[in-house]
């Protein structure tokens, strides 16, 4: 009871923060729209061709966008943290009876919301363009990716806690985020490239996410894609908020 | 003593009661306390044998230069930090075996301040509350009890960002006392102050320990330890080099008396090898073309210098006084003084 209610409030006070920097809410609705916008008109031309099975390619481009959207608004949490521990934040939390796992699970929470919000307003637009997905599979889809960013922003927080430094921790993470992105078939599914791509790809956990997405897209619910991919993402998920809250507990500044 | 410290440990346990320690109760005891950090250049000793025993309801000062090992100490009295050895009582409980129930009976205000520059002022204040496990109400009363006591009526429903140090500092103290802890520990508290907020902060803090809280802080400042402190430790090197209360130490030290007589005075030696034999005089020599002597005490030893200057016709034309103060207990326990004795290689850089 205690543990939801510091939750509650820590997850409070990051939308807070968040609603009070308006730019970013802003920035982070651009970014996929310019990918709907400029991006996915190059993919018509590929429609009925391998990869892009039936329908319009938006199906398949969609939940890739989605779920870079998912990995993008997690990633952030880092920074912020950073910054707490700069400004005595975190230090002062620690002091507090707070539990730490709520520490974690505050700023998770409000970046699954900044996930969700402006992924449903993604689909709404890509909607008028053919985009025509299975809807309940699509509300399963959103579960699904918001354990993505719960796994990165919980990833993203305790990397920032344990590196202290900004350009360490934006090396790690740029480092990361193309070889992770490409190598789940954001962009093009992964099924077009050769074999050696997608034996690399196997290894990265957001392949899973990305593959079970598509299958969810297309309305195939009950399948070993989509139990590998809650299985895969729900385990970095947890592995993260424990790594997480780890950190936070032995956050020295 | 206060009961049911095991039981208060228990997460999700119910704070314990509000209780007041008293003064005969210890509000930090501090035994062996040792403590070292990895560096570059092998293990590095920030706490070295630390003792310390803070009776509860005063205010008490570590003094020490950076990286004596004051930031470590206190980190590990917060929970913050772990012991490597010795035992750490606050407020009646184990440090190490009860973190969770210590937590709920101290207040901290770190040398970085932690207000959260994106919230307002009373959100600050609610959130830190609500965190201490206090209802909505009971909050909000004593949010805006606290804006009433330190002050901050006129900008506390401001974002923090736009805060002056003194507004922000305060509101960093409001903070550490929302949930009236028994001892409060401040880190360097009036670092980059001005003189009228660090004036401020002295009288906030001298009427909370009026009303029976401990305040226990860090300093580097002489004048920080000997005006605001009902008892200081001097802290160098990861140990305790002296403890007392601020006359108790300096008082230890003679008042420096130096007397500049007439030029050309003829029997300058004369003088002061009598002066040296005066009961109340520690020594006398000649320094120039002044006689530096050195006294208890400037109320009693003054006159009986002044009366024998008069009796043998010195004429005089200046007088200076030296006070002893804490940096004189400094030099004499570490052979440096407290103004130079910086390391660049502090302990608090590398702990943190």
């Amino acid at each position: 009871m205690t543990f939801l209610l510091q939750t509650a409030l820590l997850a409070r006070r990051r939308i807070l923060e968040t609603l009070r920097q308006p730019i970013w809410v802003f920035m982070g609705l651009s970014v996929p729209l310019m990918y709907l916008a400029l991006f996915a008109p190059l993919l018509k031309p590929l429609a009925g061709g391998p990869g892009f099975p039936g329908g319009s390619v938006l199906d398949v481009f969609v939940p890739g966008i989605l779920a870079l959207m998912a990995f993008g608004s997690g990633m952030g949490a880092g920074w912020i943290v950073i910054g707490e521990l700069e400004s005595g934040v975190i230090e002062r939390l620690r002091v507090t009876p707070a539990s730490r796992l709520a520490l974690v699970l505050g700023t998770v929470l409000r970046d699954v919301l900044m996930f969700v919000v402006p992924a449903a307003l993604v689909l709404v637009v890509a909607t008028p363009f053919g985009f025509d997905p299975h809807w309940a599979g699509l509300a399963i889809l959103l579960g699904l990716l918001a354990l993505l960013t719960a796994a990165c922003s919980a990833g993203s927080a305790a990397l920032g806690i344990t590196l202290k430094q900004i350009g360490s921790l934006a090396a790690v993470v740029t480092g990361l985020q193309l070889p992770l992105t490409l190598l789940a078939g954001v962009l093009l599914p992964l099924s077009l490239g050769p074999g050696w791509l997608q034996g690399l790809a196997h290894a990265n956990p957001m392949y899973y996410a990305v593959e079970a997405a598509r299958a969810l897209a297309s309305g195939t619910l009950a399948s070993a894609t989509v139990a590998e991919g809650f299985g895969v993402t729900g385990a970095a998920a947890l592995l993260a908020i424990w790594w997480g809250t780890r950190a936070y507990r032995r956050a020295m500044a | 003593m206060i009961a049911g410290g095991a039981a208060a440990a228990v997460p999700g346990s119910p704070p314990p009661p509000a209780t007041r320690l008293s003064g005969t109760d210890g509000a930090v005891r501090v035994t062996g306390l040792r403590k070292a950090f990895p560096s570059k250049r092998g293990r590095v000793e920030a706490l070295r044998g630390v003792d310390l025993s803070v009776a509860a309801g005063q205010i008490y000062g570590f003094l020490g230069p950076n990286g004596a090992g004051k930031t470590t100490a206190l980190r590990i009295l917060t929970t913050l930090l772990r012991a490597d050895a010795g035992e750490v009582v606050v407020a009646g409980l184990d440090v190490g075996a009860h973190p969770a129930a210590v937590r709920r009976r101290i207040g901290y205000v770190g040398q970085r301040g932690g207000a959260d520059i994106e919230a307002t002022g009373r959100e600050n204040l609610v959130l830190q509350g609500r965190l201490y496990g206090m209802g909505r109400h009971e909050t909000e009363r004593r949010a805006d009890e606290l804006i009433e006591l330190l002050d901050l009526a006129s900008f506390c429903r401001r974002i923090a960002r736009s805060y002056s140090g003194g507004q922000r500092r305060r509101l960093e103290v409001a903070l550490g006392i929302v949930h009236r802890p028994d001892v409060l520990f401040l880190d360097e508290p009036t670092l980059g102050l001005d003189p009228q907020n660090r004036a401020n902060l002295w009288d906030q803090l001298r009427r909370l320990r009026d009303t029976g809280t401990t305040v226990l802080l860090t300093t580097h400042y002489l004048d920080e330890a000997d005006q605001l402190s009902d008892r200081v430790a001097i802290i160098d090197n990861g140990l305790v080099v002296a403890e007392g209360t601020p006359e108790e130490l300096r008082g230890r030290y003679p008042v420096g008396v130096t007397i500049s007589p007439r030029p050309g005075f003829a029997d300058l030696a004369a003088v002061a090898t009598e002066l040296g034999r005066e009961p109340l005089v520690r020594e006398a020599r000649i320094e120039g073309e002044t006689i530096r002597v050195e006294i208890d005490s400037a109320t009693t030893g003054m006159a009986a210098i002044f009366d024998l200057l008069r009796a043998r016709g010195v004429e005089v034309l200046g007088v200076s006084l030296r006070e002893p103060s804490l940096d004189d207990v400094f030099l004499h326990e570490t052979g440096r003084s407290l103004r130079d004795a910086g390391d660049p290689v502090s302990m608090e850089a590398i702990a943190s």
